[in-house]
This record gives C-alpha cells, structure tokens and sequence, in this order.
C-alpha cells in the first residue's frame, strides 16, 4: 500500500504557475532538476514516450547537502513533507496522464534536542506511479510532464523551497515498438521503490493494547533483534520518547509511549515498522492483546536452528570448564577425582553420574526460577544472582569457609553436615551432587562463548525450548568429569593418593581465597562500605568456628558452638546489607572515591538515547556491556581494550565508545542486550552509522585483532556518502 | 568503569531530562505555573494571572513559519483583537544565545515596534526553562489557558501548515476559535492538534 501524502493548498500559486507551464512548454532537461539552498531536486520520468495504457513510475529526487534533510510523510515534532501539483498532457479531455500520490520510503529518526522528526539525509527518491489512459490521444507530439515541488529542508534551521519543474515528452498514439527508456533513471527510481513499506504478510497479525502510558505493538512473524515503530498519525504517540523493542516467541514487541493529549481509546495504530536489514512493513494494528503463544514455538524452518543451539550451549558448557571463574570448583573437582581414584570403577562412573545430576538439577532450578520471574514480566539476564549483595556474601563467606578447611583449619566430614560448602567437599555421592551444583553457581558470570547466544536464544523462546538449552548446557559442563569416569585410561593418568594430597589440598585454597576476595570487591561495589563490615565481621566468627572445630574435632559441644557463630556469620552480613545496604547508585558514588581515574576516559555511559544520537549524527557506536562481577569482562577491558594500539585506534575509528554497565540490574541495558539475542556480559557490539544496519557483535574472548577488524569493517565516511542504495539511512 | 558509573548518573539524568522530556502538558489538566522575565526587565508569573484568559505564543522570527503570520499581521491582529479584549497574550522566545530567534531584550523590543506586535510581554527564555515546561515543539507553537488557570487548548495556530502567507485569509484559526468559544462559555470544540512549524531552537540541540 501507499502512502499518499494530503495535498496542502496552494491552489491559487499552482495555478498561475499552471499557465504559465502551458504558456511555456518545457524545452529537453533546463528545468528538471534545480539547484536550490542545500539541495537540488530533480523530476525523473524514465519512459521517452507517452502512449495509451501505459504505466510507469516517475521520482522526485532530493539530493542534500550535509546535515540538511527533507520530512517524511508524517514529519515527527517539526516539519512538513514535501507535495508535488503536476501539469500533465491532457490529450483530448478526459483521458490523459494521471499520477498518483508521492511514495515515501522509510525515513530515519532524526532527533532535535527533545523533539523528533522523521525524514531523510544525503539523498532521496519519492517513486511516483504515473499513468496513461488506455483512450489517451495526443493533440500534439509535445507532451511537456511538469511538476510544481514545495519542500521545507531543515538542518538547526528550516528553509521553505519551490521549484518548478519540466520534462520534455513525446506523445505518440499507439504502443511503440521498442519503447525508449532512460535505464539509468528508471534504475535510480527503482533502488528506492525496493525500500518502500511492504503490506504485512498475510499470515501475520498487528494488535496494539493500551496501557497508562502508552501502546505495546506486537506483530507476529517479523521476528529480527530490532525494529523502529514511525507513526503514519500525527500526534498519537511521543515521537521522541524511545522504543524498547523485544523479541518474543512468535514476532517482535515495542513499547510505545502516548501522545500526552490523545484523547480516548485509539482505534488504529497505524505505521511503519523497519527493521535493522532495512526492510518495512506498513502496518494497521487493531486493538486486541499479542498473544506471545498464539503461533507454534517453533519458527519456520527453526528445528534445524534449535538443535544447532542445543549443540552450541552443548560446547559452551564443555568451553565452560576452562573460563578463569570456573577454575577454583575445577580445582575441586580435580581433587575430588584424586580421591575418588580409590573406588572401584563402576563406583567412578555412578560418582560421574552423580555430578551431572548436580548440575542439570541447579541448571533446571534456575531455569525454572527464569520462567517464572520472565512470566512476571521482570527483566532480568543470566548472571542476575550476583546482582544481589545478599547472594554475593554468602557465597563468599561458603567459599572462605570452604577455603579454611582446604587450608587445614579443620577437616571436613567429621562433624558439619550442614553447609553447601561442606557439603561439596564429603566424600560419596552427596559430595559428588554438591560440587556439580557449585561448579554450576560458580559457572554462572562467565558465559564462555557460544552459551551467550544460546542463553540469549533460550530466553526468546518457549519454556520448552530454554529448558532443553539449559540441560544442553549442564551437560556440556558436566562431560568431562564424566568421561574422565568412564575412560580409565584417562584416570590412571592421575597420581597416586598419598601425602602429596594434602599439598595439594591446602593449594587448591589459594583461587578459593583468590575468588572470596573477587567476591569481596563485587559486593562492596553493590552495597557499599559499611555493609562490607558486616561480611568481614562474618569472615571472622566463620574462623573462630573453623577454630572450635579444628581445636575439638568431634567434639558434640564444639559443634554445638561452631554451628551458633555460623549462624551469627551468616546472620552478620544479612543484616548489614539491610541495615546498612545503600542504594546502587551511591554505592557506586562510593566506590569511585578510592578509586584512580580510568585511563578510558572517552568512555561513555549508556543510554539508549546516546546510541540513537549518536547514530543519527553519523558516528558508529562501540558498546562495552560490562559488569564489575564479570572477570571476563575485566581481563577483556585491561589486556584489550585499554591496549595503546587499540585505544589509539578505538580513537582513530571516530566511534562513539559507550560503556554499559550492568553491575546492577539496568532494564535498558537488559533490553538491549536482547535486542542483540544476548542475555550475558561480555558483549561486545560495534553499531554501523547507518541505523537500518544491523550491529556486529564481537566475541567474547577478545584479541586486538578481533576489535581492529571489526573497526576496519566499518564503512569509511566517504563510501557512506556516496552510497545511494541505503540512501535513507544516513 | 566506576567513575563512569558516576558520569552516568549524571548524564543519564541530563539526557533523560532532555529526551524524555519530562512530562507533555495535558490540556484540561492546569498548566504549569512559571516565572519570566519579559523584554523591560518586568517580571512575569502565569499564577498572577488568574482570572483572565492567557495565551502562550512561541516565536521565533527567523522562521519561515513564524514569519508567515508576522508578515500578513495575522499574529499582530489576533494579538490586537484579543488584548483588547482582556486576554494576556505572552509572547515566548526560547530560541538559545546563538540560534535563530534569540534576541537581547533591546532588539526584541525595537524588532516588535518595527512589526507593530502588540502582545501583553515577550518573555526571554533563553535556556529553554518554560519552552521544555510546556514541551513546546514548533515556532509557532499556541497555549490557552483558561482563568482557572488550566489548558484549554494546545498546538498549531491555524490548520495550513505551510509558509505561504496566502494560505491564512482560508484557514480555521485554532486560537481565535477557542478563545471566541472559552470567552462565550462554550467548550472548546478543538482542544490539541499537532503544532507546525520550526522545531524550537533549544539550548543544547
């Protein structure tokens, strides 16, 4: 469908103008194309001859100087589009030359400090459908086509434009026999008709509901990691305000806000929806809610992409084992394996077993956790439990205690049957169950590569589909424990158990005192200073119990003690973060106090504004999604990105560098990482100038080579401007 | 990356204020009260004006949309007609140092004697302070408000978004209309249509 633009009145100019076009007919070319302030519009009309019963497509051709645009049909907060009053051969009246209305391709945003305008830089082609009367005679062979072109082009300021143009045309009677074109015309004219708003498929439904502040658009089938609503009404939502998009099971979804003064409920919700591959679709979306379920789980020809993403996370999980947060529980398993090495072999195998059952049954309990909260409607990402300070101390304090009994404070298994810590460390299947679910909760921050996408991929779809993602997952981190169980070979490669073992036990504490102080770091930056005192006043009763246990082994009164100052340790950290937990922002405030000047200091935070700003001047944008509980991210940050050539070249690229912090919970950033099927930190995404140009999301294992390339990747200033086939988009 | 956490409270907010622009006014709701000082230093508080009719006028004379009224005296006449009738029209120029339309005091008052304007004030709002109060959008851009002080009308002056000064002697003036019904106790029968015009040359764009 079209979109028709409403003629405004300037009946009385087009009218004299019209005489004056009849009185003059137009000579070949002087006046098709005008240079005026900022711009040169052109009259393109491809066909040499007119005759009976054709069609064809004429365009109206703005080419613009920097910075300058033109307006879309809707123009946004400011701004009119342009309009056209045609003088056609009328032949003998009524038959003659008709022409609908202008096409509009897609526009871009183009954001004006808090206003919005919808329109079109460097260059663009309205397509134009022209037709001829099948009972069209020609009174004479000249048949001058000629068009009177209003315009408002606008940079910080808006200059209003007229022109008046003509082609010469030859009207013949009948159908030529090899009808003159001008191919490079109708080829330029064609490159834009390809971007033109297509009708929504068939199968496809648009519904809207309202909500107090706005609209949610859901349309079914398009599914992509991005798209931008442009209202066809003019005051029915906030052109400026930002539109979180998100992609579901069976299509994408954006929240809109309203217009403030739309009155009533809304009946249509009529407009464009372009997608970052550059294609649109026009839609009218009725009221009715967007049924998430209403289509089958499995998109068109998704079997084959489901199992590739089962296999993926499979190998992400197995990658897993190698990431640097994995090692302590590595080192544990290692040890436990040292042990296990005793046991008959089908007692190895029953263990490996055992272990893999920890670990799917934690994966299963946060997937599960996952459904439920993403069913609530919360935001949230994979590695959301180390956003909670609570969690994060208790994790510490189980691994410091974990770490004095490794160290030879006390031995385990002698009396504590209680903590998950202890736990992990017992001999027998319980211990085997307990270290998979904590190599599973360690696991967590780290998304190795390939289970991002994964996760990201699970997250959009049914609860089928994440749940067989997640058991892809433990398995993968759960096999080669289990083959190391079933190829004796492997295992006679261990050492014999012997003194050496105690060695190596009180070493294996050294990465789990290494990760309490990780810990440590992580949840002063979540709940500031004061309330580190009460995690460290728990590391301490934690030792006074590791004492009693270590000094009276055995012993049911000093059980009966340790486990009172647990509970206290565990108590102390609990109620500080309460009592004395500060806000995330302040916290943040706090920690930045100690802490030396970054040397990124182009770094800038994100808002999903700053990107859309930032694009829309023209500049790429590189986003480090980061967090201050993900090593990954860190060795990434100081070993790559703060590298001299890299910064240097970071620098050189002209990209906007944003960082985006999601230490704390942060629905933008939540969101945005979805929109790029993410649902983890590291990420790294380097956004193209062009706005309809889809972002490249890097590794997460950097190398200077990965980021330079990528840079390198990126359209240079000069092939943009002289690009015409995505001309809307820069 | 912390120190940028601190930043970004900082320009998260900054932004956040600029972008989302904080709250649109909604007409029937009362319009926000604001302080401006006008072209002779006087000051000006829309809550001292309860009790009569106030129009807000958005201007900027660079425009060519502004420039279509000012250079037909469409906009001296409704000024002329309305003042005279009791109505406080306050002229708004939130163009900032630097842009199009920002004037000093001395040369708005010689540009509105050249002219023959006649509005009640024309306050200076150079940092944009009432311009982002109101979210006004376009030069022009049009507010009534009632003597209860609240919005009875917002947007475009008239329904010819164009800068063809031929187009108004056939247009439906919006303000007029309202004015003509509020004053005779009627309701107003069109409340908020879109603004046209020049976006406004804000501080910062």
């Amino acid at each position: 469908m079209m979109l028709r633009f409403r003629h405004s009145s300037l009946a009385l100019l087009s009218m004299a103008l019209l005489a004056i076009a009849v009185a003059l007919p137009a000579s070949a070319d002087q006046h098709s194309s005008v240079t005026a302030p900022h711009l040169t519009v052109s009259l393109l009309v491809p066909p040499a001859e007119l005759y009976p019963g054709q069609s064809f497509t004429a365009g109206l051709d703005f080419k613009l100087e920097d910075g300058w645009h033109v307006y879309w049909t809707n123009a946004g907060d400011s701004g009119e589009p342009p309009a056209i009053k045609w003088t056609l051969p009328a032949g003998t009246l009524p038959a003659g030359v008709t022409a609908d209305g202008i096409q509009f391709p897609p526009p871009k945003r183009l954001p004006l400090g808090p206003l919005m305008d919808f329109g079109y830089e460097n260059e663009v082609v309205f397509p134009i459908p022209m037709h001829v009367a099948a009972d069209f005679h020609p009174t004479q062979s000249q048949a001058p086509i000629s068009a009177h072109v209003t315009w408002l082009v606008c940079r910080e300021v808006c200059i209003p434009g007229k022109a008046d143009l003509a082609l010469a045309r030859t009207a013949i009677a009948s159908t030529p026999a090899s009808p003159a074109t001008d191919a490079a015309t109708q080829q330029l004219i064609a490159r834009f008709q390809a971007l033109l708003p297509k009708p929504l498929p068939a199968a496809d439904a648009a519904t809207f509901s309202q909500t107090p502040k706005g609209f949610v658009l859901g349309v079914t089938g398009l599914k992509q990691s991005a798209a931008q609503f442009f209202p066809l009404d003019q005051t029915v939502i906030a052109n400026a305000a930002p539109q979180p998009a998100v992609v579901t099971s069976n299509g994408v979804q954006l929240t809109l806000t309203k217009d403030e003064n739309l009155q009533g409920p809304l009946q249509k919700l009529n407009g464009l929806l372009e997608f970052p591959d550059g294609i649109a679709y026009e839609i009218h979306a009725t009221p009715g809610a967007f049924d998430i379920t209403a289509t089958a789980v499995v998109p068109p020809g998704g079997f084959t992409s489901i199992l590739g993403a089962v296999g993926l996370a499979f190998i992400g999980g197995i990658l897993l084992n190698l990431m640097p947060c994995v090692f302590p529980v590595l080192f544990i398993k290692g040890l436990a394996l040292v042990q296990s090495s005793q046991h008959e072999r089908h007692e190895l195998r029953a263990h490996g077993w055992v272990y893999t059952l920890g670990i799917l049954v934690s994966f299963w309990a946060v997937v599960a956790v996952l459904i439920i909260l993403r069913a609530a409607g919360r935001q949230l990402g994979w590695g959301f439990q180390f956003q909670s300070p609570t969690f994060l101390a208790l994790m510490a304090m189980l691994l410091f205690f974990l770490g004095l009994a490794l160290a030879g404070q006390f031995e385990f298994g002698l009396s504590l049957t209680s903590a998950g810590g202890s736990l992990a460390q017992k001999q027998g299947y319980a211990g085997s169950f307990f270290t998979g679910v904590l190599a599973m909760i360690v696991a967590t921050p780290c998304t190795a590569p390939f289970m991002g996408a994964a996760i990201g991929y699970a997250l959009s779809h049914s609860a089928w589909i994440s749940f067989a993602i997640f058991t892809a997952l433990a398995l993968g981190l759960a096999v080669p424990y289990l083959a190391l169980a079933y190829f004796p070979a492997w295992a006679r490669v261990l050492p014999k158990p012997g003194a050496w073992m105690e060695v190596l036990k009180q070493a294996v504490s050294i990465p789990i005192f290494a990760t309490v102080i990780w810990l440590v770091w992580v949840f002063t930056q979540l709940a500031g200073t004061t309330a580190l005192m009460g995690l460290l006043a728990a590391f301490l009763l934690l030792a006074i119990a590791g004492w009693f246990l270590g000094r009276w082994p055995g012993k049911a009164a000093a059980t009966t003690i340790a486990t009172v100052v647990l509970i206290a340790a565990i108590a102390a950290p609990v109620w500080s973060v309460r009592a004395f937990g500060i806000t995330a922002r302040s916290a943040s405030e706090q920690a930045t106090g100690n802490q030396p000047p970054a040397t990124g200091s182009q770094w800038q935070p994100f808002t999903p504004a700053l990107v859309a700003q930032s694009r829309a001047q023209g500049k790429p944008v590189f986003i480090d999604f980061t967090a201050s509980w993900c090593l990954s991210c860190q060795v990434n940050e100081r070993l790559i990105l703060r590298r001299a050539d890299v910064e240097q070249r970071l620098r050189d690229s002209g990209a906007v560098l944003i960082r985006a912090d999601w230490t704390n919970q942060d629905a933008d950033i939540t969101q945005t990482l979805a929109s790029l099927g993410r649902s983890g930190v590291p990420t790294y995404a380097l956004y193209p100038a062009d706005p309809s140009a889809p972002a490249h999301v890097l590794p997460e294992v950097l190398t200077p080579g990965i980021v330079i390339n990528a840079l390198d990747s990126l359209p240079n200033s000069n092939r943009q401007s002289a690009s015409v086939s995505r001309p809307i988009a820069h | 990356m912390h120190h940028s956490l601190r930043n970004a409270a900082t320009v998260f907010c900054a932004i956040a204020a600029l972008s989302v622009s904080a709250s649109a006014v909604k007409v029937g709701d009362p319009a926000p009260d604001f302080t401006g000082t006008d072209t002779n230093r006087q000051i000006h508080k829309l809550s001292e004006y309860r009790g009569k009719f106030v129009v807000l006028e958005w201007t900027n004379n660079g425009c060519p949309y502004t420039r279509k009224h000012y250079s037909s005296g469409n906009m001296q006449n409704l000024q002329k007609e309305w003042t005279a009738k009791g109505v406080v029209w306050l002229t708004v120029l939130s163009s900032s140092q630097g842009e199009q339309g920002y004037m000093t005091a001395s040369a708005e008052n010689s540009y509105i004697e050249k002219v023959h304007a006649s509005p009640t004030a024309a306050l200076l709002d150079p940092t944009g302070a009432i311009g982002h109060e109101y979210d006004a959008k376009t030069t022009p851009d049009m507010y009534v408000i009632d003597p209860s002080g609240k919005l009875i009308y917002s947007g475009a002056i008239d329904d010819h978004p164009t800068t063809n000064a031929s187009d108004i002697p056939h247009s439906k003036n919006y303000v007029s209309d309202a004015l003509t019904e509020a004053t005779s106790g009627q309701q107003v029968a069109v409340t908020y249509t879109r603004p046209y015009g020049c976006s406004v040359k804000y501080e910062g764009n």
